[in-house]
């Protein structure tokens, strides 16, 4: 067993962000893809910033683009599909939470 | 380390076809989908039938992996568990795929590993393939107070790294991972360089380590918000009161329930939740407790309410 003791530890927030090629690298594509995913709105760019080199991502933005990529391996979906796809777990997802808050599950 | 039959994690037939596999594998990534899967073990059924689809989907590796299974078939298994035969992939070639490489597969088995982890990277070499390792991607549980004030956690993880000779093995490494305060699920934390080997010289890829909050005892996190149920009792929820509540960062803040509070009220208390460029809040959900009437005294109590509130009829929109 090897031992390491970290000192470089971040975590990714507005203050530390990903840009689009750190973004792409995470989930195994490239900068194209994460264009695409910026145009079918699966990504949201706050500012009307149109160099993808000087977009910002966040943590939720990792998970998104991994779910994608998800949708994509598993099931062979678009990505229009896989944005809608998104949004329905989302919602499922929020539901689920609010029917454990009021105790019914 | 046992001989994975990929035809059974696929429920197919040794003679299934291309779109067969397919299918099979399209049903059981819907059926063990995080979302809707009522199954326990659905995450590892899920990197099961993954691992099983990557070589039976994949004409080179389903042809080298039958011509395996049939080797395995007329020798037994040895004692001790499996083990790849010596050059049993001789005549084979297999080649990673556009969007493929050890990344997707770091979270598959030894036997997948002792079988395509070395021909992957000999490919790779081959072709002078040169690039970053990839980003890998773990999750950590942490307390919701390790999460708010940071701490250093001790992680293992099982990796795969290159030995001297550039042959692909298991390694499990622990890690002692700092972690940032005011962290919140969902939120990743990068650990540069902890990723998988680069090749061809280049530097290895990321760890990140997606952050998950353990159940606790009063608190339940959403997102940044925090809930927590406040039991009052019917006198204070009528009357209204002040009462001295928790915060998660050790603190006790005095809160006002208002008069007629009703059951379920929820109570703000704004910025109190985790941290974040927009700090979440915290919620205080009333939960009016009613005392037993389990004593002479409770039950006189209880009578003289009933008989002051005599017009208040909680059914009276059921018509009876």
């Amino acid at each position: 067993m090897v031992n390491f003791t970290l000192t470089t530890a971040t975590a990714i927030s507005a203050s530390q962000p990903l840009a689009a090629s750190e973004l792409a690298h995470a989930v195994g594509a490239d900068t194209a893809w994460v264009v695409q995913l910026v145009e079918v709105g699966i990504l949201q760019i706050e500012t009307a910033e149109t160099q993808p080199e000087r977009w910002q991502f966040s943590s939720e933005d990792l998970q998104h683009a991994l779910e994608v990529r998800r949708l994509e391996r598993d099931f062979g979906v678009g990505l229009d599909a896989a944005a809608l796809i998104l949004d329905l777990e989302h919602e499922v997802r929020r539901l689920k939470a609010l029917l454990q808050a009021h105790g019914l599950r | 380390m046992e001989f994975k039959d990929y035809y059974s994690a696929l429920g197919v037939d040794r003679t299934a076809s291309d779109d067969e596999v397919r299918k099979a594998y399209r049903k059981l990534a819907r059926k063990y989908h995080p979302d809707v899967s009522k199954e326990a073990d659905a995450e590892q059924r899920m990197r099961d039938i993954n691992e099983a689809k990557d070589v039976l989907g994949d004409k080179e590796k389903r042809v080298a992996y039958d011509a395996l299974a049939d080797r395995v078939a007329r020798g037994g298994h040895p004692e001790g568990g499996f083990q790849p035969p010596p050059g049993w992939d001789q005549g084979f070639e297999f080649h990673r795929g556009p969007r493929q490489g050890p990344a997707d597969h770091a979270d598959f088995s030894e036997f997948f590993s002792s079988l395509f982890g070395e021909a992957e990277r000999r490919d790779a070499a081959r072709q002078n393939y040169k690039a970053r390792g990839e980003d890998h991607h773990a999750a950590i549980e942490i307390a919701l107070e390790d999460a708010l004030n940071g701490a250093e956690r001790e992680i293992t993880l099982r990796a795969q790294t290159v030995d001297a000779q550039g042959h692909p093995q298991w390694q499990n490494r622990t890690l002692s991972v700092k972690i940032p305060p005011g962290v919140h699920p969902g939120q990743f934390i990068r650990l540069a360089g902890q990723g998988m080997p680069g090749h061809g010289g280049e530097p290895p890829g990321d760890l990140y380590l997606e952050v998950r909050i353990a159940p606790h005892k009063l608190y339940r996190v959403e997102e940044r918000d925090l809930y927590m149920t406040l039991p009052v009792t019917p006198t204070e929820a009528a009357l209204g009161t002040q009462v001295q509540v928790p915060t998660p960062t050790g603190g006790v803040v005095e809160v006002t329930v208002p008069r007629n509070a009703r059951n379920g009220l929820k109570l703000r208390l704004k910025g109190r939740g985790l941290a974040g460029k927009t700090p979440g809040d915290l919620y205080l959900l009333l939960d009016i407790a009613l005392p037993p009437a389990d004593s002479d005294d409770a039950r006189k109590a209880y009578e003289q309410l009933a008989q002051a509130t005599a017009s208040f009829h909680p059914r009276q929109h059921l018509g009876v």
